[in-house]
Order: structure tokens, then C-alpha cells, then sequence
């Protein structure tokens, strides 16, 4: 808590700091920046019949610029989903730091600080410090270097990752070796991704094995890293632009966001109970992107090797339920436009290195990603098409939508997620969840 | 009689003359070039698009734009609409025409840069009735892609401006503008186009563009206004410049992928 408050008051000095170097040409409100958008969403399930959420959204901004070097940025929001199904009643939040909790004022309505930081170019090195988003990576729709911040799983992976993104306190340095950008990360906030519950309708329950009839699970409480710096995560991100090729070397130390659960069955008067055990265990990534336009079309790629991922296993003498192993994902992709139309293809391979049996899934997998697209009325409407599909496993989800900017400030929104596969599948276990959208956002 | 005659054929010479007087297209179009642009300058640009049913969307973006050499920089960040807002472009445009230049856009709904071909310079600019081609020449005429006639003199908003035809030099760069035939009247004073016409691949009038309110900011003819009718689609688009400054000298941090990224 003390070294909390240290980083508070870090971070308070370096505003002030802006303060002092503040010029004195403009007035405050001159220096201020203020902004709102309201969005709204509310989808209805088609196997269910019901609505699946309404929500709403409100994120006010501000930024303030000290001067031509210096702004104190503060983005908020209120978050109201009235069919209270999403995350239902008010969750325990137990996977997130004290500092870093949304404020439930009911089970409908949580207010949050999205984001607040204090950015400043000093003499070559530019400092973001404060909670913010840290997004590393090139692919679309799948995740692999993208995981410096942890995510709220609500909605899976439909929600747009900018929402469903955890920003993190942490401190950002970046300055310039010769040709080379250098990215530094320091996050002390120990806030991981926000899973739901068993009942919940995104509730992932491919990744859990189902206990043999008769006997019952016990979910325990987390076990979380809380120590400030000991368990802080550490990254590194070097960047250059040569011949054409923009390229990043990624590393990051850090606690995977999502805990590996390990079990054991015990007897609990007199009944079977398998007992689960969350623990965030340490691990390191090692990465990297590049990318090259050749004519009409952009080639891309992004690498990611995590040393000691663990893994439930199918092993029944797998230690404690886990087995661990270093795993390696690559994302190739392609984006060709021409004119209104986009067109773009990702395929995505994993590799689990060791001979581990890890449970419901297969040592080397692959996905595939499609992405097509087009602009109409001058950029006023929107069609878009996206497909993730399941090599392995057959299963995968379809998301066509529809956007349309009514005036300057107000843009309409249509869209439905269709997934399909098998119930036990990562994206199949959803197919009761396929949905209609329909919403609008407005700013001012 | 003969008086008449005389006279007849003193106009006929002076107008021969005249003719013979006016630069060539390829001069004109290499005058633009050598106009003082500013090393960089920082300036407003907001965009008005207008649908043929008259509803209008503005889009207000502040965009920098310097020269590293003869190598030339543009970034342009979104500030309206809200929604939209830190939407940020980036642009390296080389000296080559065999290189095609290097673009980026950073898009904060998913907090990516994206890297973006920049060979289709005929397509339209971020939904407006310029190409990309149209938004890097500016009021320069392209020295490369056309083969120009000058057809004679006239005057637009009470300033001279030579009158030039031009053809693309063959199919392909036809193709690559989206342009068949095109006609542009340069300012002979200050070597700045004040209006174009363009026709598109079938022959048909495609657009027309008025550059206005042309004066001098610290020392440098600057535009601030340019009209644009799409006489295919009815559609137009305003583009205004406002708060230039060509002064302040802007820091190469300001032309990385980084700030796109961070923002102004």
C-alpha cells in the first residue's frame, strides 16, 4: 500500500511539473480539451429469444495541455447494461488490484477510470505515467503480443478490445538508440483478466474439464501476486524502420493474466470434491512484428515464444491437474485495398513445445481470420465482414456489420455474431449466444 | 481599307506573339515546384463533405508537414468527430516517383497503427473528393505524369493564370489517377493552381476544384480554401485551413510512428 501511494505521489510530482513548466500564453480553459461520446448497444439472442444486454456507455475526456511537451489526459466512464446479464449482480472483482476497481453504484451501473496520465517529451525521452492502455502488436481479431494489459472477458472476444481492455497503472519510456525506438514498461498494478462466472453467458467453459458424475467442484480464491515491485511486470520493445520494413523485437516479464487452476480431489464430508486452486504464475515473452507494403497489398507477421506457459492437462499424473511447456504462436497476414474495398487474411499457428497432454486442445493448432470490408457514400457507410474460423477444431464465429455516419457526430451501428462448432470448442461452447446488435454513438 | 487589313494583321501578329510568349506546360507545371512551401508548418484543416442531398459532415484534423531534405512528411491527427477523435495519418512522400512513399494510420478504437499501401494514389482521401495524389501535390502540378499544352490566359477571382492542358503520358498513369484529361489554371504571379478540371477514364467531367483566399502568412503564399464538386457523384467537400504557422519549428518527434500514437 505505501509503495501504492509512492507511485501516486510519482505521479502527482510529474503533474505538477507540467504545472511549472507551464507557459502562460493561453489560459486554462484555452489549455483544456474536453470531450464526451455516449454509446449504446443492445443485442438480442436468438436462441433464447431474450435480450442478451443493454447497455450504455458515457466517456468524458479531458486533456490538458501544460504545453507544446506536456498533457495530463483523464478518461472516464459510466457503464450501465440494464439487463444486468452480462455480468451479473456485482462482481467481487477479486482479479484486480484496490486501486484499479470499478465502482459498482448498483448491479446495473459501474463508474471506471479508463485512463489517467501524465505525458511529457523530455529532451528525447517521452514519459506516459499513470494508468493507460500499452498495446503491442499487429494482428486482428486474436491476441499474441497484445498482452500487456489484461482483458474483461464479458462479452469473450466480440467487445471491442478497446473496452474490453484493463488499463493498467504503469510508466512508459520511450527515446530513440540511433534508428532504434526503445520502449520501457514498468507495471507495478497486479490487476489481471476479469473471468466470469459459471453461470455467466460468456463463461468459458471449454477451458475447464467437466468432473466425473458425483462429484462436485470447488472454485477457490485466487492466489494473487501482491507484492509492489517484486511481482511488477517488465517490458522491453525495440522498434526500427529499414528499407521498407517496419520491424519490433518484443519482451516482456510478467505474470500471465490468466491463473493456471490447479486441482486435486479431496473429501469433504464424506463426498468427492474436486478443489481448484487458481495461481498467476511468472512467465516470459519473447517476440516480435514486422510488416512491408509490396504494391496494393501489406504483408505482416507478429511472433510470440512464452517460456513455462501452463497448461490444464489430460495427464492424470500431471502435478496438481498442470502441466507446463513453452509455447509458440505466429500470425501471418495480408491486407490488399484498392479503392473503397479491404480485403485481409490472417492465419494463426500455436505450438505447444513440450509432449504435455493439455486439455482440449491439440499441440499444434491453427485458425484462420478473414476480413472483408468496404467504404460507401464517401466514407459514410461501412459494410464489414469478419471470419475467425478453427482448423482443428471446426468451429469459429462470423461477424457482418453495418456502420453509418448520420451527421457529423452521430454514427449508427448494425451487427450480429454468429458462432458455430462443436459445444465443447473454444468458440462453438457460444453458438446459444449468436446475436443481433443494433446501437449508435454520439460525441461531442 | 488597306488601314484595316494593317490593323487585322498587327492583332493577328501580337496575338501569335502572345502565343508564342507563353511558358510551356512542362515549365509551368516545374514553376510550382520551386515555390517556397515553408520548411514545415502546422495548421488547421477542417473538412466539410457535403452528400448530393445537402447533408453535411465536418471533420476537423490539425496537420503537420515538414522536409527532411527533399524528403517530405505529413501527419494529420483527427480531432473531430469526438468518436474518431486521435485518428492519426502519417505520410513519407519521397523525392523518387519510382518509390512509392510509406504511409501509416493509426486507428484508436483499436489502439493499431496500420500500415497502408500508398501505390493506389488515385484513390480518395479518407472520404473526400481529392485523391491521395491530389492531397500530396497540393498546388503543385505533377512534373512526372502528365504531357502539358498551354492553351492561353485567363483570369480567376481578378488574378492572371495561364491555362494548361494536360494528357497522362500513357494508360497506366491514366488508370493510376483515375484522370483522362485535365486542365489547370496556375497564378502566374504566385505559381499556385487556382482551379482544375479533370475528366474521368471515359471521357466524362469528373471534377472541379477551386483553390481561394490565397495570401501571404509570414512571408509565404498560402492557400485556405479549397472547393471540390464531384460532377459524377454530386458530392463535395470544403477544405479550410486555419491558425497556419509556418514559424514555429516542429520537432522530428512529430513525424515518428510513436506519435501517432501519442498524439499532439
Amino acid at each position: 500500500m505505501k509503495n501504492s501511494i509512492l507511485f501516486l505521489k510519482l505521479f502527482l510530482l510529474f503533474s505538477l511539473l507540467g504545472w511549472a513548466q507551464e507557459q502562460p500564453k493561453k489560459t486554462f480553459w484555452e489549455k483544456l480539451d474536453p470531450s464526451l461520446v455516449v454509446a449504446t448497444e443492445t443485442s438480442y439472442e436468438f436462441d433464447s429469444g431474450k435480450l442478451q444486454k443493454s447497455e450504455w456507455i458515457i466517456k468524458p475526456e479531458f486533456t490538458y495541455k501544460f504545453n507544446r511537451r506536456s498533457k495530463l489526459v483523464f478518461r472516464g466512464q459510466i457503464y450501465s447494461e440494464f439487463q444486468d446479464n452480462l455480468e451479473a449482480d456485482i462482481p467481487n472483482q477479486q482479479t484486480v488490484t484496490g486501486y484499479n476497481k470499478r465502482l459498482f453504484l448498483d448491479r446495473h451501473t459501474n463508474l471506471e477510470l479508463r485512463e489517467l496520465y501524465y505525458y511529457t517529451r523530455l529532451n528525447g525521452l517521452n514519459l506516459t505515467l499513470g494508468k493507460q492502455q500499452i498495446v503491442w502488436g499487429e494482428t486482428d481479431g486474436l491476441k499474441l503480443l497484445d498482452v500487456v494489459n489484461p482483458q474483461n472477458f464479458r462479452e469473450f472476444i466480440l467487445d471491442d478490445f478497446e473496452d474490453s481492455r484493463i488499463p493498467l497503472w504503469s510508466i512508459k519510456a520511450e527515446f530513440d538508440v540511433k534508428d532504434i525506438g526503445v520502449q520501457l514498461l514498468w507495471i507495478p498494478d497486479n490487476t489481471y483478466h476479469i473471468t466470469q462466472d459459471f453461470n455467466a453467458p460468456y463463461f468459458t467453459r471449454s477451458l475447464f474439464p467437466t468432473p466425473p458424475e458425483g462429484v462436485s467442484a470447488q472454485l477457490n480464491k485466487p492466489k494473487k501476486p501482491n507484492r509492489f515491485f517484486a511481482d511488477s511486470d517488465f517490458g522491453v520493445k525495440l522498434t526500427t524502420f529499414t528499407k521498407g520494413w517496419d520491424v519490433s523485437l518484443n519482451y516482456l516479464y510478467y505474470y500471465d493474466d490468466l491463473p493456471a487452476f490447479y486441482s486435486q480431489l479431496e473429501i469433504v464430508d464424506n463426498n468427492p470434491v474436486v478443489s481448484i486452486d487458481p495461481e498467476y504464475e511468472r512467465q516470459q515473452l519473447l517476440g516480435g512484428t514486422f510488416n512491408k507494403v509490396f504494391g496494393s497489398s501489406t504483408f505482416r507477421g507478429e511472433l510470440a515464444y512464452v517460456l513455462g506457459q501452463h497448461f490444464i492437462s489430460d495427464n492424470l499424473n500431471a502435478t496438481r491437474g498442470v502441466e507446463t511447456s513453452d509455447f509458440f504462436r505466429t500470425a501471418l497476414g495480408i491486407d490488399f485495398i484498392k479503392g473503397e474495398y479491404v480485403l485481409s487474411g490472417q492465419i494463426f499457428n500455436e505450438w505447444v513445445m513440450e509432449t504435455i497432454s493439455p486439455f482440449n486442445r491439440e499441440r499444434w493448432e491453427t485458425n484462420y481470420s478473414l476480413l472483408a470490408s468496404r467504404e460507401l457514400l464517401n466514407d459514410s457507410l461501412k459494410a464489414e465482414v469478419l471470419w475467425v474460423h478453427s482448423s482443428n477444431h471446426g468451429d469459429g464465429y462470423i461477424t457482418p456489420s453495418l456502420s453509418y455516419w448520420v451527421n457529423t457526430n452521430t454514427q449508427l451501428l448494425l451487427n450480429a455474431h454468429l458462432f458455430y462448432g462443436k459445444e465443447t470448442q473454444l468458440f462453438g461452447q457460444f453458438k446459444d449466444r449468436s446475436r443481433i446488435s443494433i446501437g449508435f454513438k454520439w460525441g461531442i | 481599307m488597306k488601314t484595316i487589313f494593317k490593323m487585322m494583321a498587327l492583332l493577328m501578329a501580337v496575338g501569335t506573339m502572345n502565343a508564342q510568349d507563353l511558358p510551356d506546360g512542362q515549365t509551368i507545371a516545374e514553376k510550382t515546384y520551386e515555390r517556397n512551401e515553408g520548411n514545415s508548418v502546422k495548421r488547421t484543416l477542417i473538412m466539410e463533405l457535403t452528400d448530393k442531398r445537402g447533408k453535411t459532415r465536418v471533420r476537423e484534423t490539425t496537420a503537420l508537414r515538414k522536409y527532411f531534405g527533399e524528403e517530405r512528411r505529413l501527419i494529420i491527427f483527427y480531432n473531430t468527430p469526438t468518436s474518431v477523435k486521435g485518428t492519426a495519418f502519417l505520410t513519407y512522400d519521397y523525392p523518387s516517383a519510382e518509390v512509392d512513399d510509406d504511409q501509416w494510420l493509426y486507428l484508436p478504437a483499436l489502439r493499431k497503427t496500420r500500415r497502408i499501401s500508398a501505390s493506389n494514389r488515385g484513390d480518395y482521401f479518407l472520404g473526400t473528393d481529392l485523391t491521395y495524389e491530389d492531397i500530396k501535390l497540393e498546388t503543385k502540378i505533377s512534373r512526372d505524369d502528365y504531357n502539358y499544352k498551354t492553351i492561353g490566359k485567363e483570369t480567376i477571382d481578378g488574378h492572371e493564370c495561364y491555362v494548361i492542358e494536360a494528357t497522362p503520358k500513357d494508360d497506366d498513369i491514366a488508370k493510376e489517377l483515375g484522370y483522362s484529361k485535365a486542365k489547370f489554371w496556375v497564378d502566374a504571379k504566385v505559381w499556385m493552381m487556382r482551379k482544375s478540371e479533370s475528366w474521368d477514364i471515359a471521357g466524362n467531367p469528373l471534377k472541379t476544384v477551386n483553390v481561394s483566399d490565397i495570401r501571404e502568412i509570414q512571408g509565404i503564399w498560402t492557400l485556405h480554401r479549397i472547393d471540390v464538386q464531384n460532377h459524377k457523384t454530386k458530392h463535395k467537400t470544403v477544405f479550410r485551413f486555419e491558425d497556419i504557422d509556418y514559424s514555429t519549428a516542429l520537432s522530428d518527434d512529430y513525424f515518428t510512428e510513436e506519435a501517432l500514437v501519442d498524439g499532439l
